[in-house]
């Protein structure tokens, strides 16, 4: 109880704090400082009125550079100097040390994929999602079930998510919903619908989606040009397109071990994605909400007005309805990679790196806390922020442009 | 009207559509399902492999029972309530007041600092780590709550204030202006117009901080260690190594532990909902 207390009084003097803070400093200006009466009223006045923002102003700068400006500075130092040789300055040698390290380019190239694969499959879900549920009357109770698992901590969906893919030996049953779901497939007709067909198939309709993309894009050359940025958007779709059909071809020849119960978070290859599941079970909910309500601000007029010329539904939602969203997705896109480029409570709880999951993040941490290698680790956080750096400048830059 | 209301449609559409939907959201939400199930089970349904059927008897209390008072739950849930909740009125007061100034007042340098807000809203916390730590332990606060409070408070106000100043930004400024012309003080400016105007956004970021900060793990980890400091989030990891074996009992925690957030969403849901598109438009 006596925590509790403590709790309470704290709160007490920070809120009287912060209050008593703006209450005096403002008095104190007003009527000490720069009072506003005697001969030089008027000029008083006006100095109050500016130095009256940085009252404000002050409490949070303060906090935010000992906190925030001052760390960043810091890390970018220990970067460059070693801590074995009392903090000497050794220009790059982190750096070096890190590229030698294959689990750095580990965690690369596991970023990469997510960072590639959890935006996308959380805006799609979200969007299908937002689409699907607008149509139906308890549509608000199911948005609100989608997203719950927002609510809930990294930590604690990797804490369940574990449950999920855990495995038992061979003869006992099964108390993970993987393994039990797992273990009903025996080779029959059911396995080669859903484990051969049905994955094909998706693999299959993505690469045609590709193709149309492609041709499209092809046609927009030859009409508008644009050959270089059109011609990357080419390539990098010609190659996802490519690597879908390889799996489709995988998915139908691939040998299943069937009816052995198989400790998912240990295959290389497959456990990456079963953690990304994590993160897009999370994130799927907050694309949801921020795309239904853009949905929803769509003018009608556009709508009605392409079903008047004869639309078909498709063409209503791929033509009429993305385009005056693009805008929303990309908000929605930029907010999870920003969450991607941080993800670590999930591989540190569920995998810690092992078995070929590493993340920036978390090999990051395994430098400072097991290897005990601070240049290293802060080496790997400036990547981090390297990352993120286009981001922000982007943001800064739209920022500007809106206030002109 | 489009989409055409599907009580329009077809009956056989009518009817596909009713029932694949049930059917995703269960199958979404079966990770959160099992758990919960696991959390009503005895022990004894875990030893004889009982995990898909009924179960054998009903220990709802019993299992929370046991999570609430012979383990170090409830300790972990007391300092993530003394953590959380002095930092969301930490941040809030902080950052209505820098949102107040750079939304109310043209001076120089104003544009300058909120471009430097928005950038340091960008700043991944992992750069942060070293040396917040470092600032920590100087300052002989690691491994306390207080720690914890005071670098959290100062981080989530980046986010707080870009959010407060967009929103002072869309409030009607003849009003400000009225109440100067009438000669109120700028301190009771903001008491009195301002902050009622402000309450929805207060309210929507009150939640979203707080669901933010009771969700934090990674500075759990970087700045406490133990069961007297660390928040449930740590906790759960370490209950988790406890009861390594005790499946009923683990579940019952991770359900525990992700209780107040969730109850929380569903109570603020507007508010939650509306500080997300908020914070996401701009």
């Amino acid at each position: 109880m006596e925590a509790a207390l403590l709790g309470i009084v704290t709160i007490v003097v920070g809120v009287g704090g912060c209050l008593a803070y703006f209450y005096f400093s403002n008095q104190f200006l007003d009527h000490v400082l720069f009072p506003a009466k005697g001969a030089n009223a008027g000029r008083n006045i006006n100095r109050a009125n500016q130095i009256r923002p940085w009252l404000f102003l002050f409490p949070a700068i303060f906090a935010l550079s000992l906190y925030l400006a001052y760390p960043v500075v810091a890390t970018l130092w220990y970067s460059v100097t070693d801590r074995s040789q009392g903090g000497a300055f050794v220009g790059f040698a982190n750096y070096a040390q890190m590229m030698d390290e294959p689990k750095f380019w580990e965690a690369m190239r596991n970023n990469m994929l997510w960072l590639i694969i959890v935006p996308a499959a959380s805006t799609a879900f979200g969007l299908l999602a937002a689409q699907l549920t607008d149509r139906i009357k308890w549509g608000s109770i199911a948005k609100s079930l989608i997203f719950m698992p927002m609510a809930i901590s990294f930590v604690g969906a990797a804490v369940i998510f574990k449950l999920i893919y855990d495995t038992r030996p061979v003869d006992q049953a099964q108390i993970g919903v993987m393994n039990a779901v797992w273990l009903q497939f025996e080779g029959g007709i059911g396995s080669l619908l859903i484990l051969r067909l049905l994955p094909a198939l998706l693999m299959l309709c993505g690469a045609a989606a590709g193709v149309y993309v492609i041709i499209g894009q092809v046609t927009a050359i030859r009409e508008k040009g644009g050959v270089l940025v059109r011609g990357l958007a080419i390539l990098v779709l010609a190659w996802i397109v490519f690597s879908l059909l390889s799996l489709a071809l995988g998915a139908v020849t691939a040998v299943h071990p069937y009816g052995e119960p198989q400790t998912w978070l240990t295959i290389p290859g497959w456990n990456s994605f079963l953690l990304m599941i994590v993160l897009i079970w999370i994130q799927t909910g907050f694309a949801m909400v921020i795309l239904s309500a853009a949905l929803r601000g769509i003018p009608e007029e556009t709508i009605e007005a392409a079903i008047v010329d004869g639309a078909n539904p498709f063409q209503v939602f791929f033509k009429i309805k993305l385009p005056q969203i693009s805008g929303t997705i990309v908000v929605v896109w930029t907010t999870i990679t920003l969450t991607v480029l941080k993800v670590f409570d999930i591989v540190f709880a569920m995998t810690n790196g092992q078995w070929e999951t590493q993340v920036l993040a978390n090999y990051m941490f395994d430098k400072l806390f097991r290897a005990n290698d601070w240049g290293v680790g802060s080496a790997a956080a400036m990547v981090i922020m390297l990352l993120v750096s286009p981001i922000l400048v982007w943001n800064v830059y739209n920022a500007r442009k809106e206030m002109r | 009207m489009f989409p055409t209301p599907i009580e329009k449609r077809s009956r056989a559409a009518q009817i596909s559509y009713q029932a694949f939907l049930p059917v995703v959201l269960i199958i979404w939400l079966l990770p959160l399902v099992a758990v919960a199930v696991f959390s009503m089970k005895p022990d004894a349904d875990f030893t004889n492999g009982n995990y898909w059927g009924l179960p054998s008897s009903f220990e709802l209390f019993n299992n929370y029972g046991k999570v609430f008072f012979e383990s170090n739950m409830p300790r972990y849930l007391l300092n993530s309530l003394l953590i959380t909740i002095p930092t969301v009125i930490g941040a809030v007061a902080l950052s209505c007041m820098a949102g107040f100034a750079l939304g109310v007042y043209r001076f120089k340098g104003n544009l300058l600092i909120f471009f430097m807000f928005i950038a340091g809203n960008f700043v991944p916390f992992q750069i942060l780590m070293v040396p917040v730590r470092d600032l920590t332990i100087d300052l002989n606060l690691y491994d306390t709550k207080t720690g914890l409070v005071l670098f959290h408070v100062a981080f989530q106000t980046g986010f707080c204030t870009l959010f407060m100043r967009n929103f002072i930004r869309a409030l009607p400024f003849p009003l400000i202006e009225a109440a100067r012309v009438e000669g109120i003080s700028e301190w009771r400016i903001f008491l009195y117009v301002v902050l009622p105007l402000m309450k929805p956004a207060l309210a929507a970021l009150a939640v979203l901080i707080f669901t933010f900060i009771w969700n934090d793990y990674f500075w759990a980890v970087v700045l406490t260690q133990g069961p007297d400091a660390q928040p449930v989030t740590a906790g759960i990891t370490e209950f988790n190594s406890q009861y390594r074996a005790a499946y009923h009992l683990m579940s019952a925690g991770s359900i525990v532990a992700a209780l107040p957030p969730v109850a929380m969403f569903f109570l603020m849901q507007k508010h939650f909902i509306a500080g997300l598109t908020l914070g996401a438009v701009k």
